[in-house]
């Protein structure tokens, strides 16, 4: 055995059970903040696989959109809804769980047994494979058109995150004369009926 | 033993059946979302890991050049949609906060007759 496919053979190793450990952590764990962290560990080791599948270009984009964007937006969500943010456990009973994970399981061991057995030959990596310039060079040929519609799919997502997190307050303003306006009118009518 | 294409396929279906499972089982909208982002991520390693094992293309002069890196300008399409989702999905997630002041996905029965 070579000392390179050794090397090949630890990093996935590795990874893997990085990203499996931490996906399970980020479904299982009862707090929002702990899920949120290990989403981050999860993204931060799928960029360590995408590493040792030679995706240079893909490794910085995972790294600036998810751990940079995502799950800082997760984690900003989080601290806006505070302890909201967290649900009681369920009231399931044992069996079900217990045939629940069960089922699950299976299915997971089916798929992955299934895909198990493809070992096609590798061919061996071309030294500019996957770095910015042969990525970039096919971005902007033929899949020109669905980056630019990819930009147009973005900026539709924040006008509409703005739109629909903004949309309580716009009715508020748009009942009432002012934003103080419901305040003090409801605090005379209060303070009428109380009287009357 | 060596890493074959078989080994990240398999990884990655495992990768997206925890997210299955998280996004059906956790009535938490926030972890519903993660549990989206995992799914997606699963996806985006079957399209690198297939694009690896992608031949080179053989030149007419002898020379060799890389296969299309098809897969993963498909995963940076994938993670492009999958920041836009996760924008709009939090600011619902903050929405809907603010009517019920609970994230639990079992309490938006509003639309319910």
């Amino acid at each position: 055995m070579n000392p390179s496919s050794t090397q090949e053979i630890i990093a996935f190793s590795l990874f893997a059970a990085l990203a499996v450990a931490s996906a399970l952590a980020t479904v299982t764990l009862r707090n929002p903040i702990r899920n949120a962290v290990g989403l981050f560990v999860h993204v931060l080791s799928l960029a360590g696989l995408y590493i040792t599948l030679a995706a240079h270009f893909l490794v910085a984009v995972q790294l600036i959109v998810y751990v940079g964007a995502v799950v800082v937006l997760f984690v900003f969500v989080i601290m806006l809804l505070g302890p909201g943010s967290e649900t009681a456990p369920d009231a399931t009973g044992r069996v079900p769980r217990v045939l629940g994970a069960a089922g699950i399981a299976s299915v997971g061991i089916v798929l992955a047994s299934t895909v198990r057995t493809l070992a096609p030959p590798r061919p061996d990596r071309v030294p500019e494979f996957g770095t910015l310039r042969h990525v970039g060079e096919y971005l902007f040929g033929p899949a020109m058109v669905p980056f630019e519609v990819a930009s147009v799919l973005l900026t539709a997502g924040i006008v509409g995150a703005f739109a629909v997190a903004k949309a309580h307050h716009h009715k508020v303003k748009m009942n009432t004369e002012t934003n103080l306006a419901p305040l003090k009118s409801d605090a005379v009518d209060e303070s009428q009926g109380d009287h009357g | 033993m060596i890493i074959t294409l078989g080994h990240y396929l398999a990884l990655s279906s495992v990768l997206f059946t925890i997210g299955a499972a998280g996004f059906l089982y956790r009535r938490n909208a926030l972890v519903a979302l993660m549990s989206i982002e995992l799914m997606l991520n699963a996806v985006n390693l079957t399209l690198v890991a297939a694009n690896r094992w992608l031949p080179a293309v053989q030149g007419d002069a002898g020379t060799v050049s890389p296969p299309a890196p098809s897969g993963h300008v498909f995963a940076f399409f994938v993670i492009a949609v999958a920041a836009a989702e996760a924008a709009v999905g939090l600011a619902i997630v903050l929405s809907f906060y603010r009517l019920r002041k609970t994230v639990r996905t079992d309490a938006a029965d509003m639309l319910r007759g």
